[in-house]
């Protein structure tokens, strides 16, 4: 029984992590541009193919540390031309409906595209461990799940020290707290946009990488990780990497617990739950800025 | 005086030409697009209440055409209520569920609406999928009892299998709709909602109470989509927990975006063009055997948004229309 607890709350922090390494690209893409991206979830799933056809190409380890790479850079790509050609034009016009719609449109846009081009039977990601396991003192996981969780808790840990040690990181940081004063600064914020936007998507091709290993692949798998990415972020508040580690890990836990001891079939429905709670007593979110 | 008889003439014209729609087009297929065209006016204009004229994004739309489809379904088959009263009343749950989901709603603006109403559109889906005992789960209801026959006398009644016989009576109630719902905008209700969205904090500080305002425009809102989704059920005599799918709800807010967002035609243009583009994609598709329909949905949004903010009726007016009040129509 307690074996049991312990297993769940194990598994539960290693989908956890996988889940903060999705949520903190969109959290960083809200902080910095106001922007709202539904497409989060897409750029993920692309990730995702990205991995399959490089462990098709390459075997092995070789293929698994090079689709890392080309699922993060590849997304990045993507994400960098959307940010140019579609997002960049609605920065001007102050209006978060069109905003979010345009995402939604993208959002459609990439998923049935990719069902055109990879067709709609679901695929398995190669696991370079051959689905090993290993049986630590109190609970047996997979390998890869082992090395997804570190591999995202480094990934937080790069982007952390990026932000904060370095001089790009800290422009990032001043456009996220006040635009217009980083401008007068002489920080180009045009350029702090693109590049935001760049890290998030990259952020969310690899966390397709990672997440592609616990779910199989479809076209259309992008909606749930956009919905459990946006519940995360809203329960962190909005914008802040912190708030959105604690809530991935909250996420994660509590599906796990729920999916075990209350429903597996709502399990999807739990992050729902605790974001419409968390909204109605505490609003910003628990780790937000006051005054969104 | 003599633009409100060319006006009347119009309006005259187009009830005479869609009620002669059917003696034109016999095929029943064509028929059946048109009721579904019916349908996506309602639905679509619905929605338009809310994210077009009140600025509230709500994502769960597919949830209140979902809870009107299956409430009256289940009410027909398990009470045996009578389907004419089976809509009604599955439109009323439905507006209960929107004040439901009005209350927590009320607060958010933007992202957070936009989240928390998706949130209640997959638990309401979730439900009809895990709540086998009574509907069915995924294999969805069949066999619903389509609209009971209306008699005449003694051997005249009129039956509403046939797609034709459908249509006039959807035909019916959509101008209904329509017509309270150009009533309901163009009222001090209609244009204390618009104040509201340009600006929420100045509407507030003239004293509107903004909390009730969207109260009830979220309740006649899905009011009126569960009623479309009374007729759908009775039409389609199917239904299936992909009704309630956010895909669903994001076909309605590209049908409405197209056509144009916050006018009262807008989502009329919106829901008859994409009902049309879709199924005659349908033959494009089997024709070079790729699924580009939801390829050309997301385009068709994307370039909306970024090109053409009040859709069709936007282009429209700037090529045709200049006048303050020919705009506004």
């Amino acid at each position: 029984m307690e074996s049991l607890f312990l297993q769940q709350i194990a598994n539960g922090l290693i989908i956890g992590s996988i889940y903060c390494l999705m949520a903190v690209g969109l959290t960083m893409i809200f902080g910095v541009m106001k922007i709202s991206n539904f497409a989060h979830g897409d750029f993920l799933m692309l990730g995702s193919y990205f991995a399959i056809y490089t462990t098709l190409c390459l075997t092995g380890w070789v293929g698994w540390i090079s689709a890392m790479f080309i699922a993060a850079i590849g997304v990045g790509i993507i994400g960098f031309l959307a940010e140019r050609w579609l997002f960049r034009p609605m920065m001007l016009r102050n209006a978060d409906i069109d905003v979010l719609m345009l995402s939604i449109g993208l959002s459609i846009f990439i998923a049935n595209t990719a069902h055109v081009m990879f067709g709609s039977s679901p695929k398995m990601l190669i696991d370079p461990f051959r689905s090993q396991n290993i049986n630590l003192f109190f609970f047996s996981t997979s390998l890869i799940r082992i090395f997804s969780f570190f591999l995202s808790v480094l990934a937080i840990i790069v982007l952390q020290v990026f932000l904060t040690r370095t001089k790009t990181g800290t422009a990032i940081r001043a456009t996220s707290q006040n635009r217009n004063a980083s401008m007068l600064m002489g920080i180009d914020t045009g350029l702090i946009f693109g590049l935001t936007f760049v890290i998030g998507s990259a952020f969310a091709g690899l966390s397709g990488v990672l997440y592609g290993t616990i779910v199989t692949i479809t076209p259309t798998m992008g909606g749930l990780p956009t919905l459990k990415a946006f519940a995360i972020t809203i329960m962190g508040g909005m914008g802040s990497i912190k708030g959105a580690i604690y809530g991935g890990l909250i996420l994660g836990v509590a599906e796990a617990l729920g999916g075990n001891y209350i429903s597996m079939d709502y399990k999807n429905a739990i992050g729902f739950i605790i974001i419409i709670v968390i909204l109605l007593f505490m609003p910003e979110g628990l780790f937000g800025r006051k005054g969104r | 005086m003599k633009s409100l008889w060319l006006k009347c003439g119009k309006i005259i014209t187009l009830f005479v030409v869609l009620f002669a729609l059917p003696s034109a087009i016999t095929d029943r297929y064509f028929q059946h697009i048109m009721v579904l065209s019916c349908i996506y006016v309602i639905l679509a204009s619905s929605w338009n209440l809310l994210a077009g004229y009140s600025g509230l994004l709500n994502l769960g739309h597919a949830a209140f055409f979902g809870i009107g489809a299956y409430s009256s379904a289940l009410l027909v088959i398990h009470m045996g209520l009578s389907p004419w009263l089976g809509i009604f009343v599955g439109a009323a749950i439905s507006a209960l569920f929107g004040v439901g989901l009005g209350v927590p709603a009320l607060r958010l603006r933007g992202p957070y609406l936009a989240i928390v109403t998706i949130g209640f559109s997959e638990i309401i889906k979730l439900v009809s999928m895990n709540w086998v005992g009574l509907t069915r789960g995924s294999l969805g209801l069949s066999e619903i009892p389509p609209l009971t026959p209306i008699k005449l006398s003694q051997n005249l009644k009129i039956e509403f299998i046939t797609e034709q016989n459908a249509y006039y009576v959807i035909l019916i109630f959509t101008i209904l709709t329509l017509f309270v719902i150009r009533k309901l905008v163009k009222s001090e209700f209609g244009l204390t909602l618009e104040s509201m969205r340009e600006e929420e904090d100045g509407a507030e500080s003239i004293g509107i109470n903004t909390s009730q305002y969207k109260l009830v425009i979220f309740m006649i809102s899905a009011f009126i989509a569960g009623f479309a989704g009374g007729l759908y059920a009775h039409y389609v005599r199917l239904l299936s927990p992909e009704t309630l799918s956010l895909h669903e709800t994001f076909t309605v807010l590209t049908m409405v975006a197209v056509g144009g967002i916050g006018t009262f035609v807008g989502p009329v243009i919106g829901a008859v063009f994409l009902t049309v583009l879709s199924e005659a994609l349908r033959f494009f598709e089997e024709a070079i055997n790729f699924d580009i329909r939801m390829v050309i949905y997301g385009a068709l949004l994307m370039v909306t948004i970024l090109f053409m903010r009040k859709g069709i009726v936007g282009v429209y007016n700037s090529l045709f229309g200049s006048t303050a009040e020919e705009r506004e129509r």
